[in-house]
């Protein structure tokens, strides 16, 4: 396949990427700050996320409302998160639609009136938030695995903690959106039923006057214990593990997200064999792998009866173990062809190509075209993946149950 | 997007909606059967069975259907509702062939004892997994509260005692009845090569043996009554109380269920709507929606409330006024035009992705045996109008009694709320 892609970055350090999609009619726009929770201040986890929701209150001559309605009225699907490392804002819409939503986002971006009057109602919506997710096993025990594995900051939860949240004040918001909403290191991609050239002159006409500095690298502080546990009155327990593998910039890392996709990729992966359907331990067991740029983690998660928790964490533990010397030339081929499937697949989504060009951006400083990444994977071999595993085999994990009662972790490094 | 259709002798529909600019083909296999399906002692057979079907036919084993599935790269999987149970599996266009052989071959499972056993297991962890998830089972308690002895009462997963109580071979005897070739429907989307689809299915599903028609789970009442009362399940360590409460709406079988949708974005949409605006914006709720749901014969006007417990009694009459604000005093042209367009656009964008046009073409087929494009789709939003809109809350009014169930740390009800001032149902 031959892909248009294209980049091109302004002066002032913003980014813009973009991918022409004659098949669609849509078009899928995302803009990425960085400004992620990486970048909230000590005592104020959670920082990032309200500021990204006060800018949605009010920019331009809009109010809360007026912007929500500037964008639904002409049937933009929007969106706003916060990541690590990045503050987002997004759309998906009909193309035509583009010039006039393009400023709405622009205003959001530079023109935030941060209304005093909202904030209440927007920590509240936080703090709301917050609560929810107390209520959800599986998400607290990922949120507990980060927060022990990584190094301080980059384990912080993007959604913040109860307490900071509840001490922010409008000042805090104000600080935060001048110091680091700017242009430098900004991404723009857009893909779909596009116009690059008249696309980067809209770009350009919005944002080419906005000023401001790069930010400032953050360091990587102390991580946490290896082994935790979180009580929690549930009927399941969860059981998540972790451990450090070469970021996505690295050559290595195709070995790597074989490696992960093979032990608990897809439903012939190892863990979905052994711990689910040879023993039915589990309804879901999976394990993914997750980058920054400096370093990444391969992350299991399954979730059981606290009679047979134990049991799926041994099983798990033992696949880990078992993967040196253990790859099979049949299971790389069925990874390549997944890999293949789900790159070749993203063709048929604007919203999943301008997610794939801004991340590749943020790790590589430059687009890697679809064909690209699959000889990535296609050159690999049985020989190259052992040879590797050999000398970085899965190690140091990092072990988080949650439920009634801790596991047993053999060889574990005392909390 | 051509639509093709063709029957086999043995009454196996095979319909296909092809894309020029599709880069996949999706294939399904649409069986009418759910829920609502099963008789009183095998509840939960059918989302039981839909797991049963991927441990294979003889001489496939589980292990070799995920192989295969993994060597084609195809990204499969399968969902059971009340009234549905759809395998699909997407891959590239080169290897639909291997997804329609492997697919069809699955339909005709062994249903081995030693696998039921094992995957009983399974179903277990994953009835405790909901469970432990938020609103822990208020959904399918508001639903049987709802719907009384409608076979739409009936939860999909069913219980931990049904389950644990279900033999191999009462599920072998729901299988033989309702997986036959005059209910179900081969399904493809995307990419799709008709005439090699048309010949697997000849080759692969003619040996199907036609089976007489049953009725399908059929209501005791023509239409559900809603068992007005407030139930509560309760669950201390909580953080938040979650609220579901239902109203009637229009069925998939009437006309109105289009306004219907339509007016649920317009009060309780998950941005931008009056749920949102009084209930979300200002951080009272974690979440404040109205959904529309339909079914062959019923239609429900869902609200699912998150919140403080102590505010749940509170916000739930605040919803209630919010709905009887919008009956007494209409939708303005403005918001309603705001909503379409958001609808519209909705349309649009999941009108692109092949993937997902296998389940609006399928379920439309087992439905209705019926085609409907996405330039159809959109025809029906766009000539929507205030009028329906306004009919839809005359006939259906959201603020009559419903089934309510709440769950979460309260045991009481506040005192003086409204919600409490309502009947209690049977706990």
């Amino acid at each position: 396949m031959k892909q248009q892609l294209f980049s091109t970055t302004l002066d002032n350090g913003l980014t813009i990427l973009g991918e022409t999609m004659p098949g669609v009619e849509s078009a899928a726009v995302a803009f990425h700050v960085p400004a992620g929770s990486i970048h909230d201040p000590p005592g104020r986890c959670g920082l990032a996320t309200l500021a990204g929701e006060m800018c949605l209150r009010g920019a331009g001559g809009r109010t809360s409302r007026g912007i929500v309605e500037a964008l639904e009225g002409v049937g933009v699907q929007w969106g706003h998160a916060v990541s690590t490392t990045h503050t987002s804002f997004s759309g998906a819409m009909v193309a035509r639609q583009l010039p006039a939503v393009l400023p709405v986002y622009a205003d959001i971006l530079r023109q935030p009136t941060l209304p005093a009057e909202e904030f209440e109602g927007a920590r509240e919506m936080v703090l709301q938030n917050l609560a929810g997710i107390e209520d959800d096993p599986a998400h607290r025990t990922l949120a507990a695995l980060r927060m022990m594995h990584l190094p301080n900051p980059w384990g912080r939860p993007t959604e913040g903690v109860t307490a900071d949240v509840e001490s922010m004040t409008i000042d805090d918001v104000c600080g935060f959106v001048a110091g680091r909403m700017r242009p430098a290191e900004m991404i723009v991609a857009i893909a779909g039923r596009i116009d690059w050239d008249d696309f980067v002159r809209q770009i350009d006409a919005l944002f080419g006057d906005w000023q401001g500095s790069g930010a400032t690298p953050v360091p990587a502080g102390l991580r946490g214990p290896h082994v935790g546990h979180v009580p929690h009155d549930s009927q399941q327990t969860h059981i998540a593990l972790a451990w450090s593998l070469p970021p996505y910039r690295s050559d290595d890392s195709a070995i790597a997200g074989a490696v992960v996709s093979m032990l608990g990729g897809g439903a012939s992966s190892r863990l979905f064999t052994e711990v689910r359907e040879r023993r039915g331990l589990c309804y879901g067991v999976s394990a993914g792998y997750q980058t920054q740029r400096d370093f990444a983690a391969g992350i299991c998660h399954a979730g059981t009866t606290a009679a047979r928790a134990q049991e799926t964490l041994d099983v798990i533990l033992a696949e880990l173990d078992r993967l040196p010397g253990s790859i099979e030339a049949d299971e790389l081929e069925r990874v390549k062809a997944r890999v293949t499937s789900g790159l070749v697949m993203q063709q048929e989504s604007t919203g999943a190509r301008v997610g794939s060009m801004a991340r590749q951006w943020y790790h590589l400083g430059r687009i890697r075209s679809i064909d690209e990444e699959l000889t990535r994977y296609d050159q690999l071999d049985v020989p190259t993946i052992e040879q590797w595993l050999a000398t970085q085999p899965p190690r140091d994990l990092t072990v988080v149950s949650l439920g009634c009662d801790p596991l047993e972790v053999p060889g574990a490094i005392p909390a | 997007m051509p639509f093709l259709h063709e029957r086999l002798p043995n009454g196996l529909d095979v319909v296909a909606e092809t894309s020029e600019a599709a880069v996949s083909t999706s294939v399904g296999f649409f069986v009418m059967t759910g829920a609502r399906d099963e008789r009183p002692g095998i509840e939960g057979v059918s989302h039981f069975l839909e797991h049963m079907v991927f441990k294979g036919p003889p001489g496939l084993s589980a292990e070799e259907i995920n192989r295969s599935f993994d060597r084609i790269g195809a990204a499969a999987n399968a969902f059971t509702s009340e009234e549905d149970t759809v395998y699909h599996a997407c891959v590239l266009p080169r290897y639909q062939a291997d997804a329609v052989e492997l697919l069809a071959r699955m339909m005709r499972p062994e249903l081995r004892a030693d696998d039921f056993d094992l995957e009983k297991k399974v179903i277990l962890e994953e009835i405790r997994m909901y469970d432990d998830q938020p609103p822990f089972g208020a959904d399918d308690r508001c639903r049987a509260a709802y719907f009384g002895k409608h076979p739409l009462a009936a939860s999909v997963l069913g219980t931990i005692e049904s389950i644990e109580a279900l033999d191999v071979e009462a599920m072998r005897d729901y299988y033989r009845r309702r997986y036959a070739p005059g209910t179900m429907v081969l399904v493809a989307s995307g990419a799709v090569d008709f005439a090699a689809l048309v010949e697997s299915a000849h080759r692969l599903c003619s040996d199907w043996e036609p089976q007489p028609l049953t009725a399908r789970g059929q209501p005791d009442q023509p239409r559900a009554a809603a068992l007005p009362g407030v139930e509560r399940i309760v669950r201390p360590a909580a953080a938040l109380e979650y609220a579901v409460r239902l109203t009637p709406g229009p069925g998939e079988n009437d006309s109105d269920r289009w306004a219907a949708g339509l007016l649920a974005v317009v009060l309780g949409d998950g941005s931008g709507s009056r749920l949102y605006w009084s209930l979300v914006d200002p951080g009272l709720a974690e979440q404040a929606t109205l959904g529309h749901q339909d079914f062959l014969d019923a239609g429900l006007f869902v609200t699912q409330l998150s919140c403080e417990a102590d505010e749940v009694d509170e916000l739930l009459a605040r919803i209630s006024d919010t709905y009887t604000e919008a009956i007494r005093g209409g939708i303005p042209a403005a918001e309603f035009e705001q909503a379409r367009n958001k609808v519209a656009g909705r349309v649009v964008l999941a009108g692109e992705r092949p993937r997902r046009r296998l389940f609006d073409v399928g379920l439309e087929w087992a439905h209705f045996r019926r085609f409907r494009s996405v330039a159809d789709t959109l025809q029906i939003v766009e000539s929507l109008t205030l009028d329906d809109i306004h009919r839809v809350l005359a006939a259906w009014p959201l603020d009559a009694p419903s089934a309510t169930v709440l769950a979460g740390p309260a045991e009481e009800a506040g005192s003086g709320s409204r919600a409490s001032a309502l009947p209690r149902g049977e706990a």
